[in-house]
Formats: C-alpha cells, structure tokens, sequence
C-alpha cells in the first residue's frame, strides 16, 4: 500500500501530490476516515485509561492530596520528590529491588536457554515436552504464591520434608532474610523460566542447518560451533526476553503480597510493594504518585531499551 | 478527536483537565469541615420495602455467624430486611474499608471497624457520630465502661475508662482478647500465673517432649499480628506504648521497660518457638495446637473456635477428649495484668443511604438488648454487655468464654488516632524483623519508637509524608 | 576427548528430565495436595503416594466455599474485557497494517509502553478517577481496566496477523466494486479469524490470572473475581491447604486448556505480539 494517508490534514487531496485519477481519491478520503474511525477507539480508551490518569498522578505528585483525609491539594513543589529520592527507606527497597531483579533474571535465562538448548537437540517429543515445560508460566502469581508458600512452610512443607528425607535440616525459607529473598527469586524463576525457554526454543530452531552441515565439515569443535553460529543468531531473541523479563520483574507486586508480604521485616519489600504501603496504608497520595511517577521513569527507560532491540532485530 | 497525531496538545488538555477535576474534587467531596455526620438521636421511620443491610468484615468464622444470627433472629422483628456481611482477606481489611471510604460511596452499611480504626473514620468523616442517638436508644449503664468506650469513643479513652463527654461512633459487636491454650497433658491442669512461670513451663515440656515446641503465638508482619504480640508483652512488663496527651512515642516505649518486653519476647520466648514460625498468625497457630505440636500457645477467643472441631484436630475423635488435653486460660501476670483488648464495633457508613442508615441504627438498638446479647453468646458471639457476660448462655457456650469474661477489667488497646495503619505497620515489620533476627531487638525497638514518632510529628512537613 | 555421541545423547535426556521432574512437580503437588485428605496434607514426612484420594475438597469448591461466585464473576469480566479489547484492537490493527498513517511507529510503540505501565502505580490515579465516575467496586470497572489493558497487546498481535494477509486481495475486491470497509469485511476478516482467536485467547488468560487491580478496586463478594476469593482463603482462622489446591486446579484449568489450544502462537502471545516466529 503505497496511498499515504494524511492525517495531518482536512483539506481534501493535497495539492502537491501528483493528481490521481478522480475516483481513487474519493477511494483515498474513505481510507483515511476508515482509519481515524478505526483507530480512534482504541487510542480513546488508550488516552482515558493510561494517559490521563498518569497524567493526574503527575499532578498529585507535586501536591500532598490524600485520598481519604480530604481537604484542597497544596502544592509541595518537588517535595515528593525530593523526599523520595533521599529516603533511606527507599533506598533500602531500590537494593532489595535490584538485588531481585538482577537474579531472578539471571537465573531464569541460564535455565530458560539450557532447556531450550536441550530440547532444540531433541527430535522426537519436542511439542510434548514445550507444552509441558510451559504450564508454570500460565498459572497466576496468585495461585503460584499461596502454593509455594506452603510448600516452603518450614514446618510442613514439602520442601523441607524432602531435605530431611535427604539428612538435610530444615530450611526457614520465608523467614530468614537472606532465604526470603532467595525464595522470592526461586519461584519467580520456576514461574519464568519457561517464557526464556520458549523465546530462547523460537530462536534455536530458526537457526539454519545448512550452517551447522558446513561446520561440521569444517569438524569444528561443538563449543566453537555453539559459540560462532548459534549464540550470535540466538543472542538478539535472547536480548529481548530477557529486557522484556527485566520490566515485568521491575514492576512485581502480587507475588510478594502473597508469599513474603515483604518479611521478615521489610527484606522482602520492592518498590512495587513499598508504593502499596505509602498509597494504601497512610494515604499519602501525593507521595506515592510521585514514587508512581519515578517508577514510570525507570520502566521507559528500560521500555525504550527493549523497543529499540525490538526495531533492530525487526530491520536485521 | 480525530487526530491521534496531536498528542502534545491533548496532553495539555488532560493535564488541564486533570488539575481540573482535582481541584472541584477538592471543593465539592472533600470539604475539611465535614468531619462525621451525626446520626439521628431517635430512629427514623424504617421502610416497609425489602432491604438488604450490608455488612463489611473480614473472613473468619464470627462473620458466618453474625449472619447467620442475625437473619435468624432479626427478621422476626423485621420481616423485610436481609443482613449480608460481606468479607475480604484479613490483610485486605483495613484497604478494602478505607478504599471505599475515601471513594466517599460504600457497598456497606455498617463498616465493622478495628477498635484503632475509628480515628482515621471519624477524622475523615467516614461514619455517623452516634452521641445521641446512644443517649437516648442504649443503657450504657448495662456495659463495662471501657468497653463502650474502646469501640466507639473519639478521642481515645485513657485504658479502663470512658469520658462520658467524649463522642460515640460505634456500638460493641463482638469482644475478644486473647486466651492462653495450654496442653494440659503435657504441663498440668494449672495453668502458669505469671510471664515467668509460663515460659519456664514452656521450656520444659519443650525439652520433655520432641517434635512439641514450648511456645505459638503471632509473629507475621501483615496485619497487626506482630505488633499485637510485643503490646501484650509490653503490657505485661510494664510498658507503655505512648504518652497519648502529649502525643510522644521516642523514649515512652523504648523506656526500659520496654526494652525487657522486648529481650523477653525475642531472646526468650522466640526460641521456644518452632522453626520457621517467624510469620504465622492465627491459622498457623491453630494449626500448630491442633497438630499437637505446641505446649502453650496465643491467640484471639473469637479465632479459637476450631481448635474444638475433632475434624481439624489430631488430639482427640470428640470435643471432650480434646478438651481432656487442651485447657485455655486468662494470660500469665508479671509486672501488670494488661491484656489486649481485641474485638470490633459496629460503626455506621457515612454514605450509605438514609433508610439503610435507619435499619443501621434500629439493628443496633435491637442487637445491643439483653436477651438478644444472649442469644448472640449462645450462637457463638462475644457480647459485651456486663448481664450477658455473665450469663450462663455465654459462660456455657466455650470453654474459653471464662477466659474473656475474667479478661474485662484487664484490657488494653492501642494508638487509636488517624495513623494508626502507619503506626501499626512500622510496629509490625519491625517486631517482625527482631523475632526473625534481621535486626537486633534494642535496635528494632529503637527504629519503632523514632519512626512512629515521626509519623506523628509529619503532619506538617511539606512533602513526602508516608515514606 | 569427545564423548560418544550416545553417550552424550543420554547424558542430555537425563540433564532434561531432570529439570522436567523439578519444573512439574509443584504442579503435581498441587494436584495431589487437592486430592487428599486434610491429615495427609500436613503429614511429616510429606505422603508422595500412599495417601487416601478424596475428592471432598473439590465439592467444597463449588458447594461451600462461596467461590463459585467468584468464579463467574471471573468469566463476566475476563470474558467482557476480552471481547471488548478484540473490538476495539482488531479495525485498529487493521487500519494501522494498511494505512500509512503518520508517525505510525511512534503511535505503536507508545501504545505498547501503555501496557508496560507497573499496576500498582497505575491502580492509584485509577482509583481516584474511579470514585468520581462511581466504577470503584464495579464489574464494568474491572472490565474497562482489563481492556485498556488489552488492547495495546491485541493491536500489536493482531497487526502481525493483518501484515500476513497480502493486501492485494483487498485491492483486487476494490476493482471489483466493493468499498474498503466491504473488502475488509468480506474477503480479510475472515482470513484473520483463526489470528483473532489466538489474540482473544491470550487476552482472557491476562485477564484472568490478573490480581491487583482486581484486590485493589473492587472489594465485596458479588464483585470479586477468583484471584482475590483464592487469596482470601488464607487468612481466617484455619487454612485448609486442600481447599486451596483444588481451587487452584479449577481456577488453572480452562487458562492450560486455552494455552493448548494456541500453542502455536505461544511466542507472540507471551512478548505481547512483540516478537513473533
């Protein structure tokens, strides 16, 4: 379709355009009214659901409205802000937060890309054993939370009924600061890992034979084979998922609700959590917008990051 | 509309529209002045309609109950009218009241509210002053005065009393406190007086027993669990939570006795506790007694009721050969004989509509009688009417009821005032932290009393209030 | 220095049942946790296989436990949500496969970033806008998130399925007399059915596994989806472990079923039609 439809523009048939035959550019105003109807909708509810309120949360985030104590909103300036930016309290969850992000990633595309790797080199059973591998991520953070967390239950859980069928002690896997976090991460890895592995499986079975014929011709060594054919052509997916894991991970909340509430102590806390607390306990609207808005920041940043892998990997 | 293109000068727009809406928001629903309606002082005339009175609580068996009771008994005075309690998650309560509070329209008629709950509804105007009405519809002489005033008087009553000056908001629905369950197989039919004897009691039929740990009680950091438990020790060694005159928090409860509450509960009763216990509540506690692995434990009357069900239990086939092994008692004296004050009120919904408003006050006035205070004991309720504590209906129904009715005069609450969420979640991650050894408990005492103190001390800072 | 080839091939399916036995077995678990008895259930230690079946707890799902409610309301909204978000996405899609319209990719790539937005940053200025249109506690609010929710995910999947199908059919209907809108009626939109189908699959799983914004807008049992009734069964006084699998099955099943049924599109579906093989 080469017809460029403005929407810049009212004015019917732009003058500078070579003249097209008149029956095609009665054709054309249909086309671009058929596109302004057609998109419009969807851009509305785009404008009313995600725009406007960010916007309105912009505005709060300068002010110290709470939505349940009522009262005008005074403007504080960059009070939020500031405040947020040199709180230690917040510091302390943006750790907490990283600290979860970095290896919960981590762990799930190691994992995610050595199934991947080991079914590609599959024949037989490979549909079976995706689809399998596959059902933890379709399963709700809620359902995937409240059963973890009993089988973690220090006490009779299955987990530590099985290390001590081993010899093992017991585990306090949600209680102690360092296993919460860990176990927060674990399960965030059994969720996910499937979604690198499929990624990860998409990639390593569009890898040509043809190339994997001439190396071994060359009876290159399995390594350099993996390492100058598979990962290059695997590694802008790879890229991809794991950006794209990064955001949803950024921006996780119902699983600790569910598994930790943020314990032991506020350990297990994230910044999606912490916002809750300052949004929902104290109805501190006006600084947990601008916390809002902050977050926002950091998920563009990683978003545009994950868009330009995208447009590349689309132009390649 | 029709240009998505133009997106810079839409979002001027909204943003105009958003300071917009904000601003006659804040003129038109938020008016500062409009703090709690007052209610009627007689009840208006009730509808003939059909009428469905919403209840807000959350889930637990004693909102299976009151319904159940109360569509049983209070349809014979009120053909026409439904009692619906709706529930949420205990750890969504407090959210679910006061998200729907401050969308200033509620689902619910009557908001059953924490006792420490009702400074934030009554500061933010979100249910009816009930003075009046509780003047002339309520013989506040036929209660324990406390105990009126913990569910329903704004400002906070001094612990034990009421200022009958002071404004009601709420009428008692449900008593509770905490009983201490004992295995009396395993330490005897007499239970420990004091704080002392009990953990050392704890301690060895810990070490006599395998596979029994000494001690259960709450330790999670959701709710106010956690936080609960360190009050009550705190109440027992002599503690006090706050100076409430002079609003001061830093150096009242991290005072030295506060200190030994805390040294008690985390490097003494803590390692009587089994493995991995840092975030139960009450289900794992009750959990834990019904398996049979607890010497002692604590928690809520009104939450103990399954430990008699032998489908839950593994200590007996019937309800007498688990009571053979359990016995339940008031707590444990040392230095006071505080115990905390638990329970709720019934509080009426500021936006609710004018006849459920009236079947409100006219259910309130029929619950708050004597033989319906009875007959709400018979059908497992608390009451807390004085004549109906100590009526057989209520004595006879649990083995624990003694233990609430010896437990009255000895109530303590909280911080009743508008930040009590905040106050409560500082105090519960950080008792939280202590007991799982994530921080020191002198240190963990510490960051309570200086946070606390700061939450109330923020009011007029400019920004970042609730970090 | 090489292994055997046969050597390494069972060293591979070992290493790989391994990881299958770790990744499935909570799964199991769950399922045979919903099947016994609540003694086995906290058994110590923990009962792999002799255990009594019952099948008690998957009555009480549907009898007892209130939860059926819940699940239906689940059905309303997920169901309404995704319908609404195929309306709304699919004549967009459409319209921004065909048409050059202007700065299309910035257009696409800001309604994408919508859909990145953390929820519980979200559900704050939601919530306010809620209380002065009265949606707080509402299935159509619910629904009308859900959407917006949605409808970023279906317009970039869906525009993959459109770019499939050669726009010469449309010219070609065009020169035979129909209009665009009869063209894409006629002759496009029922190539896409089977890409709209996958799209809506996808759409009702979000919708329905989705759970803060459902515990934070809505808060009274005949609104309430099943995320939040599930998580409210611990909480109360007892937990019952075997409740809590079984509803999980019930609540996990029709989401494998679909997930089954578009397999195909896994990869698109997964990366919000980002990323497509």
């Amino acid at each position: 379709m080469s017809d460029r439809v403005s929407l810049t523009t009212d004015r019917p048939g732009r003058a500078a355009t070579p003249k097209p035959p008149a029956p095609v550019r009665s054709r054309r105003l249909t086309d671009r009214r058929l596109a302004v109807a057609f998109i419009a909708p969807a851009l509305l509810l785009l404008l009313g659901m995600s725009v406007f309120p960010l916007l309105w949360a912009l505005y709060l985030s300068f002010t110290d409205y709470s939505a349940t104590r009522g009262g005008p909103a005074n403007f504080v300036g960059f009070g939020n802000y500031t405040a947020i930016l040199t709180s230690a309290q917040v510091h302390l969850r943006a750790v907490t937060t990283l600290v979860y992000v970095v290896g919960a990633v981590t762990l799930q595309t190691v994992l995610g890309f050595t199934i991947a790797y080991l079914i590609s080199r599959r024949t037989r059973g490979r549909g079976l054993l995706t689809t399998l591998f596959l059902v933890p991520m379709m399963l709700s953070p809620v359902v995937v939370g409240l059963f973890w967390r009993f089988m973690l239950d220090a006490q009779f859980g299955v987990v530590n009924s099985m290390l001590g069928s081993l010899g093992l002690g017991q585990v306090e896997w949600l209680t102690r600061q360092r296993t919460a976090l860990i176990s927060l991460i674990v399960v965030d890895t059994w969720q996910w890992t499937p979604f690198i592995m499929l990624i990860a499986l998409a990639g390593l079975t569009a890898v040509p034979k043809y190339l994997y014929e001439a190396a071994s011709i060359d009876r290159a060594s399995e390594w350099f084979r993996f390492r100058t054919i598979t990962l290059p052509l695997v590694w802008p997916l790879l890229l991809i998922a794991v950006l794209f894991r990064a955001i949803e991970a950024f921006r996780l909340f119902d699983l600790v609700y569910i598994l930790t509430s943020g314990g032991p102590g506020v350990s297990t806390e994230t910044l999606s959590f912490h916002v809750y607390k300052v949004a929902f306990l104290g109805f501190n609207t006006g600084t947990a917008s601008a916390y809002g808005i902050l977050m926002v920041l950091v998920v563009i940043v990683l978003t545009q990051l994950y868009l330009r892998y995208l447009n590349k990997l689309k132009e390649d | 509309m029709r240009h998505p293109q133009r997106i810079g000068r839409l979002t001027a727009a909204l943003l105009l529209m958003a300071t917009t809406v904000a601003a006659c928001g804040g003129d038109k629903d938020d008016d500062p002045t409009a703090s709690a309606p007052k209610a009627p002082a007689t009840i208006p005339e009730l509808t003939t309609d059909p009428l469905t009175l919403s209840f807000i609580w959350f889930e637990w068996p004693p909102a299976q109950a009151l319904e159940a009771f109360a569509n049983k008994e209070y349809k014979k005075v009120r053909p026409n009218a439904t009692i619906k309690v709706n529930t949420v998650p205990n750890a969504n309560w407090h959210d679910a009241m006061f998200t729907q509070f401050a969308a200033r329209k509620t689902d619910f008629d009557v908001a059953i509210l924490d006792s420490q709950h009702i400074g934030e509804a009554v500061t933010n105007g979100n249910i009816l002053d009930l003075t009046d009405f509780v003047k002339n519809n309520i013989d506040v002489n036929a209660y324990n005065p406390y105990l009126l005033a913990a569910y329903g008087q704004f400002p906070q009553a001094e612990t034990g009393q009421r200022d009958e000056n002071a404004s009601l908001y709420g009428l008692p629905l449900l008593g509770d406190t905490w009983t201490m369950i004992y295995r009396k197989d395993l330490i005897g039919d007499k239970p420990p007086q004091t704080w002392d004897e009990m953990i050392s009691a704890a301690e060895k039929c810990q070490a006599d027993n395998p596979g029994v740990s000494g001690l259960a009680f709450h330790q999670a950091n959701g709710s106010d669990a956690a936080a609960v438990t360190y009050n009550t020790v705190n109440g027992v060694y002599g503690g006090n939570l706050w100076d409430a005159p002079n609003r001061k928090i830093e150096g009242v409860l991290n005072d030295a006795a506060g200190q030994e509450a805390m040294e008690v509960l985390v490097n003494r009763m803590k390692p009587l506790t089994a493995k991995g216990s840092g975030n139960w509540f009450i289900d794992e506690v009750n959990a834990a007694v019904a398996q049979g692995k607890a010497c002692i434990a604590f928690n809520w009357i009104a939450a103990s009721g399954g430990l008699l069900d032998p489908k839950q239990s593994t200590l007996g086939t019937t309800r007498e050969q688990i009571l053979g092994k359990l016995g339940f008692a008031t707590l444990p004296k040392q230095k006071t004989d505080l115990v905390p004050l638990g329970g709720m009120g019934m509080h009426v919904s500021a936006y609710s509509p004018a006849a459920n408003q009236a079947e409100a006050l006219n259910f309130m006035k029929w619950f708050e009688q004597a033989d319906i205070q009875k007959k709400w004991a018979a059908a497992g309720g608390v009451p807390s009417r004085t004549d109906a504590l100590a009526s057989p209906e209520f004595l006879d129904a649990g083995p624990f009821n003694k233990v609430y009715a010896d437990s009255v005069p000895r109530m303590r609450d909280m911080w009743n005032v508008p930040e009590y969420a905040r106050l409560v979640d500082i105090e519960n991650t950080n008792v939280n932290a202590a007991l799982n050894g994530a921080k020191s408990p002198k240190a963990a005492l510490d960051d309570i009393a200086k946070q606390q103190q700061d939450v109330l001390d923020s009011s007029g800072r400019k920004g970042g209030g609730g970090l | 220095m090489r292994f055997s080839v046969r050597g390494r091939a069972v060293l591979e399916v070992a290493l790989l049942s391994v990881l299958a036995v770790v990744m499935l077995f909570p799964v199991l678990w769950m399922i045979e946790t919903s099947l016994k008895e609540n003694r086995d259930v906290y058994a110590v230690p923990a009962k792999l296989f002799n255990f009594d079946v019952t099948l008690d707890h998957y009555r009480d799902v549907f009898v007892s436990s209130g939860l059926s409610v819940a699940f239906l309301n689940s059905v309303i909204v997920a169901g309404a949500s995704t319908v609404l978000a195929t309306v709304l996405g699919v004549p967009a899609a459409w319209a921004y496969s065909r048409f050059a319209v202007k700065a299309k990719k910035d257009q696409l790539f800001f309604i994408l970033s919508t859909r990145f937005m953390p929820p519980v940053v979200v559900v704050i200025p939601i919530f306010l806008m809620y209380r002065y249109i009265g949606l707080i506690d509402s299935a159509l609010g619910l629904i009308l998130i859900y959407t917006a929710f949605n409808v970023p995910f279906t317009i970039w999947m869906m525009k993959g399925f459109v770019d499939e199908v050669p726009a010469e059919y449309e010219d070609a209907a065009m020169l035979d007399g129909y209009t665009r809108l009869q063209a894409f009626r006629k002759f496009t939109l029922p190539l896409l059915v089977p890409g709209i189908a996958a799209t809506a699959v996808f759409a009702l799983i979000f919708s329905w596994n989705e759970f803060v914004f459902a515990i934070f807008l809505t808060s009274s049992d005949e609104v309430r989806t099943a995320p939040p009734a599930i998580a409210g069964l611990i909480g109360g006084t007892t937990v019952d472990w075997g409740l809590v699998a079984a509803s999980s099955v019930v609540f996990a099943l029709p989401v494998l079923i679909f997930a089954y049924l578009v397999r195909k599109h896994l990869v698109a579906g997964v990366t919000l039609g980002a990323v497509r093989r």
